[in-house]
């Protein structure tokens, strides 16, 4: 994490409730060793990255400011104030590469599917990529690193989600998901399995994408 | 996985090897090829491959037993200590250009003096009425993947080899009930696999029988309807039929492959291009092993310094 590029900063929803003694107690079982884990990140950064924990139950107004219902989750804000990538899981296991690797992208650093969504980005509506996942299912990495990317490529166009259904299993219920990794693009599209990136572009474009090298 | 401190891959620069796939003859492909400080570069559509879909891997040397997902992370720390760059993503067009190969995908051009394919193997699908529509939604094609989510419930694995067996014993391990519905005799599992089938008494066999089609709701899978037009109640559906190898764009650029549409390769994991190899569950070998896999594509490595050394005078 030192070698983020510039200063990045996350917020993260617990549950951290204060008690009448005034200590602190996290209602959310993946909530304590999830920010555990970030601070670690947090301190081994010089400074670089910083998660502002902010929790449900001591700051509604930014729960409600920034729809979150659920703990833990993880907003990635851009300076415009967008919301690029929203976590709605504790990434742990194979989850922690796709995590680690939006921060580093997210900061700045060379993100590999950036040329050819820019080339395509004016055919992209404003979408949604929902991809739901589970800790140690092999291929959801995979899909969750280029749904990320793709949204810190896109300007602000493509919002990711990122579902732990094991932690939010009423999603996958009303989706339908019995199977990880599940992309949904745009509440419509729902594909099982693994997909590539220009499986994903496509559906975003609803077309053939179009590239000049 | 692609790995950021590597930086992004010059599209102007010739590679000594470009390999594509991301499973275990890809990864061992490129672990020699670095070892011989040739300048290469891993596309994969998936990695890890087949194998990672894998929930134990009990045969390859000197490791007594693991997950897929494990051995891939084993490989991916390999890969990494020898700053190979692995980025994900489907090339979709080969083309000789002078001395040289260049690749394009739709996210990027690449170039290479020479190519190892090692793109594997897809999931055979049955084709039969119902599958597509239920997949995601009770029909599987990955235990590792999607096993938990039908704890208690009633599954039937289809196909009768060692994977199949496999699939069945760490989906035991979550269902209530899991049958193995094969058309033929008797399972094909390895030894030690069949024993353990026979051992667990939540598997039951379903022998001499094919399912003609899968039967569901809106909340998914139902039942699977026989070729004797049994109406049998399952949750869920895994699919373990074997796999077709991904040769269609080795076939475009002119690779011979076989009647199962295998890549045809000599003892050097040569193709009938100069300068093409391939290896793993893409190739013609009649084994399909992770150690087989990595035994082309290492073979493939050595064959491909040799030929750089004819053509290039660093070496």
């Amino acid at each position: 994490m030192a070698k983020l590029t510039k200063h990045v900063k996350l917020k993260v929803f617990t549950s951290q409730r204060i008690q009448p003694d005034g200590s602190k107690v996290k209602v959310c079982m993946d909530c304590g060793q999830f920010m555990a884990l970030l601070r670690i990140y947090e301190e081994n950064s010089n400074g670089k990255l910083t998660f502002e924990e902010l929790s449900i139950d001591n700051n509604p107004e930014f729960a409600k400011r920034y729809d979150v219902q659920r703990v833990p989750t993880v907003l990635f804000i851009d300076d415009k104030e967008r919301e690029v990538i929203r976590y709605l899981a504790a990434p742990q296991g194979g989850e922690i590469q796709p995590f680690v690797q939006a921060i580093f992208a997210f900061a700045g650093a060379p993100n590999y599917y950036e040329a050819t969504i820019k080339q395509n980005l004016n055919r992209i509506k404003p979408s949604t990529i929902k991809v739901m996942v589970t800790n140690s299912c092999p291929y959801c990495p995979q899909v969750a690193t280029i749904a990320n990317l793709f949204a810190i490529a896109s300007d602000g166009k493509i919002r990711t989600i990122i579902i732990d259904i094991t932690a939010n299993p009423d999603i996958a219920q009303y989706y339908d998901a019995a199977g990880v990794p599940y992309t949904i693009v745009n509440d419509q599209k729902a594909i099982s399995g693994m997909v590539g990136a220009d499986v994903i572009l496509r559906s975003l474009i609803g077309g053939d994408i179009r590239v000049q090298y | 996985m692609y790995n950021i401190e590597l930086g992004m891959p010059d599209p102007n620069k010739i590679h000594d090897m470009i390999i594509l796939g991301g499973g275990p003859a890809a990864l061992g492909c490129a672990i020699y090829a670095a070892r011989f400080a040739m300048d290469i570069l891993v596309i994969g559509k998936v990695y890890g491959g087949l194998i990672a879909s894998t929930h134990i891997v009990e045969n390859y040397p000197a490791i007594t037993s693991v997950s897929g997902p494990e051995l891939m992370e084993m490989f991916r720390d390999h890969i990494n200590s020898l700053n190979i760059q692995y980025i994900s993503d489907e090339i979709r067009s080969i083309e000789k250009v002078d001395d040289h190969f260049v690749l394009k995908s739709y996210f990027g051009v690449f170039k290479a003096l020479t190519v190892c394919l090692a793109t594997g193997s897809e999931r055979r699908k049955l084709g039969i009425p119902g599958e597509e529509e239920y997949t995601g939604r009770g029909v599987s094609y990955c235990a590792t993947c999607d096993g938990p989510f039908f704890t208690d419930k009633v599954l039937a694995v289809i196909g009768g080899s060692d994977s199949a067996a496999k699939e069945a014993l760490f989906l035991a391990k979550h269902a209530k009930k899991v049958y193995i519905i094969y058309r033929r005799e008797e399972i094909r599992a390895e030894p030690i696999n069949k024993k353990r089938v026979y051992e667990n008494k939540k598997i039951e066999i379903i022998n001499n029988t094919n399912i003609v089609e899968i039967k569901g709701d809106e909340r998914g899978v139902k039942a699977v309807i026989f070729d004797n037009d049994q109406n049998f109640e399952v949750d869920g559906v895994f699919i373990e039929i074997g796999s077709d190898p991904n040769s269609e764009l080795a076939k475009r650029n002119g690779a011979n492959t076989n009647d199962k549409g295998e890549i045809i390769i000599n003892r050097k994991s040569e193709t009938n291009i100069p300068g093409i190899y391939a290896a793993g569950d893409v190739a013609d070998s009649p084994f399909k092993q992770a150690i087989t896999g990595v035994s082309e594509g290492v073979i493939a490595a050595y064959a491909a310094f040799d030929y750089l050394k004819n053509i290039k005078i660093e070496y």
